[in-house]
This record gives C-alpha cells, structure tokens and sequence, in this order.
C-alpha cells in the first residue's frame, strides 16, 4: 500500500481549531452581535453630542406667557436666547440632573459647546379679553408654540414654589418642550431671588459645597490624585471585561460540543482525529474567539479612555496582567465546559453539571465591592486562591489596588491558578475522551470523576 | 475464512470488551485479507458495532488486540473511510466545504480538492449541491454526503457500518456500484449490514456476530458448498400439488414443499444426482423454470442465530 504523507499533530489540532473558529466567528451573527454593534454603539456615542448640536432643529414662532406681574416673560426671553456656555450646562446639571430624555439631550448638545440651533422666538402676553381657552385654542391652530400660564403665587418668595402650567401644541418636539420650559423655569426662579433681595451671585456663591482634593499617599511618599468612582469602576470594567469574554466563548463551545454529540458528527470526527486533538483543537478554536472579543471590547475602552484623556487610569501593567488572567480564565472555563459538554446530550443536563462551579464564579460578582474597598483585606487574599475565581479575583485586586497587592502573592496565584488550570485541562481531557462516545442518561459528578481515571 | 495470499487488513486475536454488567464482545479472532469485501453479519446489539469501533480505535479494548494495515488504526487513521452507524454531519456548513474539512484531516492536499468533490457528487448524482448547507439535503442525500467524506480520500481500508440503511432502491444500487469500484480501485471493504441478500450479493466472506461471539466465520464460497443442498426449485406450468405428487411418485424426490408462488421445492432422493434429476424433472410437465436450489443467507442466519437462541433458552430452563 503506498505511503502518503500525514498532517501532523499539530497540523489536526490547528485545522479543528479553524473550522471552530471560523464557524463561529466569522458568522454574521457573531460579527454584528460581538463585533459591529459594540463598535456603532461606541461610534454613536462619541459621535452623539455632535449629531444633536448640528441637527437641532430651528426653534422659531410665538409663545405667550400669562403672567400678572410681566416680569417673567423679558427673563425667560433673556435666557432663551443666550446660548449657555459648557461650563454653564455642567453646573446646571450638576444642580438638577435631566428628568427626561430630551432634556439630556438638551444637556448633551450645550455640553459639546457648539449648538448651532436657530432660536427665533417672539414673546407676548394676552391680548385684551383673550382667556386661556382661546389661547389653547390658538395653540390647536399652530399660532404659538407654548402658552405659559404663571400664577402670583409661584414668584411668592415666601411660598414654597408651586407647579405652572405650560400648554403645548402636540407637534412640538420634546427637546422644544424642554428648552421653553428650561427658559420658563429659571425665569422663575429668578424673579424669585430677586424679589426677595438676595444677591443671585452670593447666594450661589455661599451654598456652593466645596469638593475636596483628594490625594492618595502611598507608603513611599508619592501622592496620586483621588477619583472615588473611577477606583470601583476601573476594576469593575477589567472583571466583566474577563468574565463575559472567557463566558462567551465557552458556551459556544458547551453547545457545539452538545450538537456535535447529538448531531453525531463526533464519531464522524473521530474516524480521523483523536479525543485529544479534537479537545485542544476546540480550545484553540475559541481561545482566539475569546481574544478577538477581548481585543474588540478591551480596545474600544481604551480607545474611549484614550479619546477621554483618562489613559492613566490603565497603565500598561494592568493590560499584562488582564492578558495573564485572561489565558488563565480561559484555559479554566474552557476545561470545565468541555467536559460537561462531551458529558451530556442537551443543554438542559449541561446546567445541572456547571451549576456547581458557576456558583463559585458568581463569587468575583458578589464579592466586587468588598474586594475593591479593600483589596489586600483577608478575604480577598483567601478568594485569590480559590479555583476557578482565581483569575476574575486578581484581576480585581490588582485593578483596584489602592496599594501594591504583595509580590508574593501575585506570583503565587499566578503560579496556583494556572497549576489548577492545567489541572482542570487534564480532567477534561480524561472525561472528554470517554464522554463524547457516551449516550443515554447524563452522569452524576461522582461518575465524571470514575471517568477521569478509567483506563 | 478462506486466506489470501498477502497480508490482511485487519488481525484481530482475542479480544473481549465489556461494558458495565454486559459483554458487547467475546473472545473474537478473525483476519480480513487485503481487497477483500467482508460482511459483519448479526443481529441487533450482537457486537457488530463494538468491534467496528476496536478496530477504527475509537474504543480500545479490554483485552486481546488489533492490527490494522499492519499497524494500529490509530497510526493509520489517514488510510480508513469510515462511515458509523449513527450519522453525522455538521448540519450548518455547507456540502462542499464539509467533505473538504473531512478531507483535510484525513490528509488530502488542497490543491484541486474542490474539483474532486465535484466529480463526485456528479457521480453520486447530487450535481451542484456543493455550495448549499448540509441541513437542507433529504435525509438520503445526507448519507451519501457522509458515504462521501467517508471515501474521498481514497482509503485503503473502508469500513462502512449499515451503509444501506435508509436508501431508497436507486440510492441502494448506487452505493453497491461504490462499494464494488472501491473495491476494484483496490480498498478492502468491511461492512455490516441486516440486509443478507445485500450481503450474499456483494461480500467475498461473511463474519456473523451473536451475543459479542463470532458464530460464522467463512468465505460466501465455503458457505455454498456447506449449505447449498441437493435440491431443486421448479416452476411448473401445471398446478404445483400435481406436480409435486408426480415428482414424489417418479422417485425423483423424496420431499416436496409448495410455495404460495406457485413453485416447489424439490429435496433430491438418493437415486438422483442434480444433472439427471433435472432432465427427469423436464419430462414430468411443461415447466416454466428449473433451477438449483441455492444457499440463502438468510436461512444460514436464521439457522444459526436461532440455535444458538435455542441452546441458550434450553440452557435457561434447565437452569431454571
């Protein structure tokens, strides 16, 4: 019989890899539900306060103000056209956060400093006679575009500021709405100030809170700039970044396992490639899903720190360890789901198989803030160590270290988790190869164990 | 089983595998020589598929060992096609590129591979379907897809467990054809089927499995010259009972049966020998055939399996 030459082992392993790659990666579903839609969310968010300012629709026609005192209508007139300055919509927002959308929007547009809107608006109050019904019926008739009605009692200084009303055509579109209100709200509020005397600008002035300036001082001396929420979100962002990565990727490699099972395309495979080179093909095969969703999400947040000018928020150090933990997750959830997915015939018996280990990784979820409050506490130190939340756990401490986590303990988990890791690879290679040619009945734990180390 | 010259494809010497409480085979030795067509005969859970997948290495088993060209499946996997009982394909990749992927593992150059897929399913009259996704095939196009990735890379070995199950006729004799070129190409084929006139029309020797024990062990000539009998199937032009009385009563035979087709089978008296029985036969009534009577494998079956059964219900109630 003539000899032809054979693919080698590596050469199987890679070519299971691709075919695992390439059916799931490069397939519409991944690229728009994990690639392109990340990306146009990220797009339209940085494109978004520019697409709002550039496209404000000119805000022109008539709005009447029924107001006893006439002193509402030349302010509201005054504040509807200035155009606030960035400055100005910050500190707004920050002393009255948007209650609608429209009004973030609003927020939004000021905030990106270039509101080219047109504002052409003519003010008056009711003519003699005019009652507000004829008014509303005016609106209904598209002769004004708001109908203000304030009564003495909301400029009473004295009076807790009451509720008034504002009548509006349909067709008026909410950011209209919100900015005729805005205008309305803070003449208001100004003739209220000034009947009651106080100076507007000591009055802002003395109920200002002052922000302290946080330092951090480290052991050896240096001190680093405090940002509170940052310190819980940083962290935070690098263990979901992890955790739905390395999760993703392997359920798709529980549910291909399954249906190669039940499809029973598996002994078909086996005709040609062993246990073995099918199990690492698979792992390679979705090791690089895994890594292209972690370099697409990881790199738009960069790219999102990097436009934010917030970088050193990550410093390189942090991307070493997020690529370390991540092949250690990885290599740890990949063993797991492997094994239980040549173990069973349906999801559903799958779920009774994981539930176990998925309670110990639900732990980094909980335990997020007690361990970035307090990263070198005892009880982050004792999760470090605990398979397979070793990875998700370090990365939160290492992210979130407000002082340096002990060297030892870093190369100690390093060293520990990947030890498991292998660990676990090899029980999943042991079960792999007896459970994917098993049908029937899916077995108990005790059962995948006896497989392990059958012969 | 007759032996040929050369050495076999397949060796395997004592081996037994058991699973759980049960014993799927026993103690089974056999050879299978080089281009030949060997059946796997048995009954349902006889072992058929166990041993299959001993030799393919897919199971190793408890004892006892197996060569396969000469060396183990394992490091021959590139020169087996193999077909499994249950089907399998992957139900979303397209036809082409499924069989390619088969072809690839199994060590068949890229180069021109796509053209050679194409002449084949030309050839197994499935023109054009190689751009289109596994899943939208009819279950019988399916299989052939499967026979395909089975024997696109030109194997020397071929192991094809139940290839004839679920084929319509016309499929059916197209995967004969196969199997008789695959075999004139060169490749030693095993298959097991439940379909014995499949088996008595195509295989060169016969295994026959029972209860995890090879019970027949033979080649389809050996088996003829055990079982065919002296005996006749006549078709007369005259009604089959008067027939078969003026045969009984010319001493031609010394048995009879009517079928219900209007034939009857002649069991030769000793007087006779086939040549002069049928002359004789000739000069009784006008007939519309006469024939010798040939051995059925499904008789042989049926005979051994049975008494096997028999012997172990016999077994059973002295036990009990």
């Amino acid at each position: 019989m003539p000899e032809r030459p054979q693919p080698s082992y590596l050469a199987r392993i890679l070519m299971v890899a691709w075919r695992e790659f390439r059916h799931t990666a490069l397939t519409k579903g991944f690229i728009i539900g994990a690639v392109a839609m990340p990306l146009v969310m990220f797009l339209v968010i940085a494109a978004m306060p520019k697409l709002l300012s550039r496209k404000s629709p000119p805000l022109v026609g008539a709005i009447v103000v029924v107001d006893a005192s006439g002193t509402v209508m030349p302010r509201a007139d005054a504040i509807l056209s200035s155009r606030r300055s960035p400055a100005e919509a910050m500190a707004e927002l920050a002393a009255r956060p948007p209650e609608s959308a429209a009004e973030g929007l609003e927020a939004a547009a000021a905030l990106a400093g270039d509101d080219a809107q047109v504002v052409e608006v003519s003010w008056r109050v009711p003519a003699e006679g005019e009652s507000i019904d004829d008014l509303k019926a005016g609106l209904t008739r598209g002769e004004f575009l708001a109908v203000a009605s304030i009564s003495p009692e909301s400029l009473d200084p004295s009076r807790d500021a009451s509720a008034f009303e504002l009548f509006i055509p349909s067709s008026l579109s909410p950011k209209h709405v919100s900015q005729i209100s805005r205008a309305l709200r803070k003449a208001v509020e100004d003739e209220r100030v000034a009947r009651s005397g106080i100076d507007r600008e000591l009055l802002a002035r003395v109920s200002r809170q002052p922000e302290p300036k946080t330092l951090r001082v480290s052991p050896e001396g240096s001190e680093a700039k405090e940002n509170t929420e940052l310190r819980f979100i940083v962290p935070a962002a690098f263990m979901f970044l992890l955790w739905i990565c390395v999760f993703t990727s392997a359920n798709y490699l529980l549910t291909t396992t399954i249906e190669e099972k039940s499809n029973k395309v598996m002994e078909v495979l086996l005709a040609a490639v062993s246990p073995m080179q099918l199990l690492a093909g698979k792992i390679v095969g979705y090791s690089l899903v895994s890594g292209v969703m972690l370099v697409m999400y990881g790199g738009l947040g960069i790219a999102g720190l990097s436009v934010a000018s917030m970088m050193d928020l990550v410093p390189m150090l942090h991307l070493v360890y997020l690529a370390i933990f991540f092949v250690m997750a990885y290599f740890m959830v990949a063993s797991m789901m492997s094994a239980v997915g040549s173990a069973v015939s349906d999801l559903r018996e799958a779920q009774s198989l994981v539930g176990p280990a998925m309670m110990i990784l639900i732990v980094p979820l909980m335990l997020w803030m007690p361990i970035v409050e307090n990263p070198n506490g005892t009880l982050a130190t004792v999760v470090s160590f605990v398979p397979p939340a070793t990875p998700f756990i370090m990365i939160l401490r290492l992210t979130a270290a407000t002082e340096p986590i002990p060297l030892w303990q870093t190369a100690a988990a390093i060293a520990w988790g990947f030890g498991c890791a292998f660990g676990m690879l090899w029980l999943a290679s042991r079960i792999f190869r007896v459970g994917i040619l098993m049908q029937g009945k899916p077995p108990t734990p005790r059962e995948l164990v006896r497989w392990a180390f059958v012969k | 089983m007759s032996k040929a010259s050369n050495t076999p494809a397949v060796r395997i010497e004592r081996v037994h595998k058991r699973f759980g409480s049960v014993q799927a085979v026993e103690d089974i030795s056999l050879e299978i020589p080089e281009r030949s067509l060997c059946g796997f005969l048995g009954p349902n859970g006889a072992g058929k598929s166990t041993t299959i997948r001993m030799i393919m290495s897919i199971i190793s088993p408890d004892s006892g060992s197996v060569e396969v060209l000469g060396s183990s499946a394992l490091a021959m996997k590139d020169r087996i096609g193999y077909l499994p009982e249950e089907r399998g394909l992957y139900r979303k990749m397209k036809v082409g590129e499924f069989v390619g992927y088969m072809a690839k593992l199994k060590g068949v150059h890229p180069t021109g591979l796509s053209r050679r897929i194409d002449d084949w399913l030309e050839r197994l009259a499935l023109p054009g379907v190689s751009k289109r996704r596994c899943e939208e095939l009819s279950k019988g196009q399916q299989q052939k897809i499967q026979l395909l990735a089975s024997i696109i890379h030109a194997p020397d070995l071929l192991i094809l467990d139940e290839p004839f199950s679920g084929l319509d006729p016309i499929n059916g004799r197209l995967v004969t054809e196969l199997i008789r070129s695959e075999q004139a190409r060169g490749a030693t084929i095993i298959f097991s089927t439940h379909q014995m006139h499949t088996a008595e029309a195509l295989c060169d020797s016969v295994v026959l499995i029972n209860k995890g024990r090879k019970v027949l062990d033979a080649s389809l000539a050996e088996l003829r010259a055990k079982h065919d009998d002296r005996g006749l199937v006549c078709e007369p032009r005259i009604d089959a009972s008067d027939f078969a009385a003026r045969a009984e009563a010319s001493g031609i035979a010394s048995h009879t049966r009517i079928h219900d087709n209007g034939t009857v089978d002649l069991d030769l008296a000793d007087s006779h020998d086939t040549e002069s029985a049928m002359a004789a036969v000739l000069g009784l009534a006008p007939m519309r055939s006469v024939a010798l009577r040939r051995m059925n494998l499904d008789d042989v079956f049926v005979e051994i399996v049975g008494a096997a059964d028999g012997e172990q219900k016999k077994g059973a109630r002295i036990d009990a």
